[in-house]
């Protein structure tokens, strides 16, 4: 057996773009005219089509996790969705296990414990243990196993003196946990899990990042998507990252981190910020991958700068900003996060 | 590493393991449907207020001695003009829940975010709306059993007929309402604003199918519509059966309409549902609310 637990060649998903939803049409994609439409209503219509995976070549070894980092609408859940045969790719091959996501998808469905859209993952007037055996039951787990291994994901799960009450009286935490535990029932080899730590305090993120670095121990193959660093750095042994449906980068957490050694970060926190400043300290010779954001107090604004040699350019900076009602208050040189190499290669910022 | 724990042995095994499915989707919906019982309230307010209005109307036209009720009886043979109604209403009202309830059945599951949950397991997917249909078939013999009891208590109608020769014309119309439900239900997924279709075939059953009038006081062409909806087949032979003590030789020319309709319409809902999964997989609808 190949010892890829997925692999993705070119996996391009293209979607009928939603009036409205602000996605746009590529350049070179057929646009109807009104007048074309009037005459082609009863004929197939060509539509206009938004890429929303453009490309994607995945290759994720049986046992490690893979996370999979990219802004809101990069792609990630799109190509979750059409790893796990939900979606059927508009070209390009997958495989899991080693069965192919289109002509085996039943084989494809039974090697992988999946969870999307977390705690609306499950049913809420059931109570947790209702749910479990309910889905023990459509991934075909016989009636005599299913007690047993249900009864094991509650108590490992730690959620035995809740089991037998609705989900709706749940946490988050809890919920997101009994969808995990769905996901395991079958002994899937592969874990495909969608911003598991979506919505959840820190407490119970921390929690169930263990809980993931745990199954990855038992054997588990692993992908992952966040759009959180911290998680993708703390967690993957590797990591794609995915902007525009593209894979942009794909290495190590430290090898990623790598590209972008020779840099250091330039963090400023500032007041009276203007948007003057913006192509002033562009402007600076060494200073790139310039992002800034309003803190939430009201007018502290913090700035993040690349820079190649701090030395030089910060007596520079400093004087571009000064003046004009705008006060330094902080100012720090710190190394590169996993945030900063997507800044690098993206020029903005992860989160908005 | 093992591939998985199944083996995929087709027979036996296989179907017994879709069994199990089927029925823990039926477990699912009932465990449900009894939890919130909110739905007593109106199960028991529907089967009267919805034929009450035409039950009044009925009565106000008769004029003031019911002198009109006569003609009523000559044009439809019906000796009980209340019982006459409430056979059309109920049936009215069984497809109109139907297409609610079973129609609704994915839809709210694809809100919900459920839906694709479900979809992840290798169970056999038509199982999902097959499911929920057993309670709904269960709450709706509740429906028309309530109603039976209301206006037997209330308005003294009485019997004339078979309660077998009843639940067969029932049982008869089955495939027919539940297949075009099936056919609606999947629609809904993938064209949203298909749940216009609700009001135009409710419209089509309570104008076409003479819910509270016989069909033959309907224009020719108006007759013409009617042979084509499985509704007037049943309507013609529940109150055949419910008041003219029909038996089974009469009611045989009702049975086999509604069964080739039915076999029509649960082909339509089953060939409905597998377009709708293909094109699911091309626009991802399953995942989306
Ligand atoms: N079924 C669909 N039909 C049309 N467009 C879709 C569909 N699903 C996703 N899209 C679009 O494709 C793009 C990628 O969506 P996707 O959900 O894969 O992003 P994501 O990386 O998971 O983002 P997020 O962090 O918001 O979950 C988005 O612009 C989205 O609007
Ligand atoms: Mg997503």
């Amino acid at each position: 057996m190949s010892d890829l637990a997925i692999e993705a060649r070119q996996l391009v998903k293209k979607f009928p773009a939603r009036p409205g939803s602000g996605d746009k049409a590529k350049v070179g994609e057929p646009v109807q005219s009104p007048r074309k439409r009037r005459w082609q209503f009863w004929k197939k219509k060509a539509q206009a089509m938004f890429t929303a995976v453009d490309g994607v070549d995945l290759q994720i070894r049986r046992g490690e996790i893979f996370g999979l980092l990219g802004p809101n609408g990069a792609g990630k859940s799109t190509t979750i969705r059409m790893l796990c045969t939900l979606l059927e790719p508009t070209s390009g091959t997958a495989t899991v296990n080693g069965f192919d996501v289109v002509s085996q998808a039943n084989e494809v469905r039974r090697s992988l414990g999946t969870v999307l859209a977390g705690e609306r993952s499950i049913y809420w007037k059931l109570t947790g243990r209702e749910n479990l055996e309910y889905f023990a039951a459509l991934y075909h787990i016989p009636a005599n196993i299913t007690k047993r291994r249900v009864d094991e994901l509650i108590e490992r799960m730690e959620i035995k003196d809740r089991a037998n009450e609705l989900v709706e009286k749940y946490s988050t935490g809890m919920r997101q946990r009994i969808a995990i535990a769905k996901a395991l029932l079958a002994r899937p080899p592969i874990l495909l899990l969608d911003e598991p730590t979506l919505g959840l305090d820190p407490q119970a993120a921390r929690n169930l990042r263990s809980l993931i670095a745990q199954l990855k121990q038992e054997g588990h193959t692993i992908l992952l998507t966040t759009h959180y660093m911290e998680e993708a750095d703390q967690l993957s042994d590797r990591i794609g990252i995915i902007d525009t449906g593209k894979v942009i980068a794909l290495d190590t957490p430290e090898g990623l981190k790598r590209r972008i050694d020779q840099k250091e970060i330039i963090r400023l926190e500032l007041t009276g910020w203007h948007d003057d400043l913006n192509d002033k300290l562009k402007g600076i010779e060494g200073v790139e991958a310039l992002t800034t954001h309003q803190q939430n107090e009201a007018d502290l604004w913090e700035v993040n700068m690349h820079a190649q040699n701090s030395r030089a350019t910060l007596p520079r900076i400093v004087e571009a900003i000064s003046g004009n009602g705008t006060r330094l208050v902080n100012m720090n040189i710190v190394k590169p996060s996993l945030e900063d190499v997507f800044i690098h290669l993206t020029g903005k910022a992860l989160r908005d | 590493m093992q591939a998985s724990l199944f083996n995929t042995s087709p027979g036996k095994a296989r179907i017994t393991s879709e069994l199990r499915s089927l029925w823990a989707i039926v477990r699912r919906e009932w465990i449900i449907f009894t939890r919130y019982p909110s739905w007593i309230i109106a199960l028991f307010i529907w089967p009267l207020i919805f034929p009450m209005m035409y039950i009044f109307t009925a009565r106000a036209l008769s004029g003031p001695d019911g002198s009109g009720l006569d003609v009523f009886i000559q044009n439809t043979g019906a000796n009980e003009f209340i019982g006459y109604i409430i056979v059309g209403t109920t049936v009215w009202m069984w497809q109109n829940i139907v297409l609610w309830d079973v129609g609704f059945s994915l839809r709210n599951e694809q809100m919900r975010g459920t839906l694709e949950s479900n979809w992840l397991s290798p169970a056999w997917r038509f199982s999902h709306l097959l499911g929920p249909t057993g309670p709904q078939i269960v709450s709706m013999g509740m429906f028309i059993g309530i109603t039976a009891l209301e206006f037997g208590l209330l308005f003294g109608v009485r019997l004339n007929g078979s309660v077998w020769m009843i639940v067969l014309m029932m049982l008869a119309a089955i495939p027919a309402i539940y297949g075009l439900g099936f056919a609606f239900a999947s629609l809904v997924i993938t064209i949203k604003e298909a749940s216009a279709f609700v009001y135009l075939v409710r419209g089509l059953v309570m104008i076409f199918c003479g819910i509270t009038f016989p069909i033959s006081l309907l224009p020719e062409w108006m007759q013409e519509v009617a042979k084509w909806l499985p509704q007037t087949y049943l309507i013609h032979g529940m109150r055949a059966a419910a008041f003219s003590n029909a038996g089974l030789p009469e009611l045989i020319p009702d049975v086999i309409p509604l069964l080739l309709f039915g076999a029509f319409w649960l082909a339509v809902g089953y060939s409905t549902f597998l377009w709708m999964e293909r094109r699911a997989r091309q626009t991802g609808a399953i995942g989306q609310y």
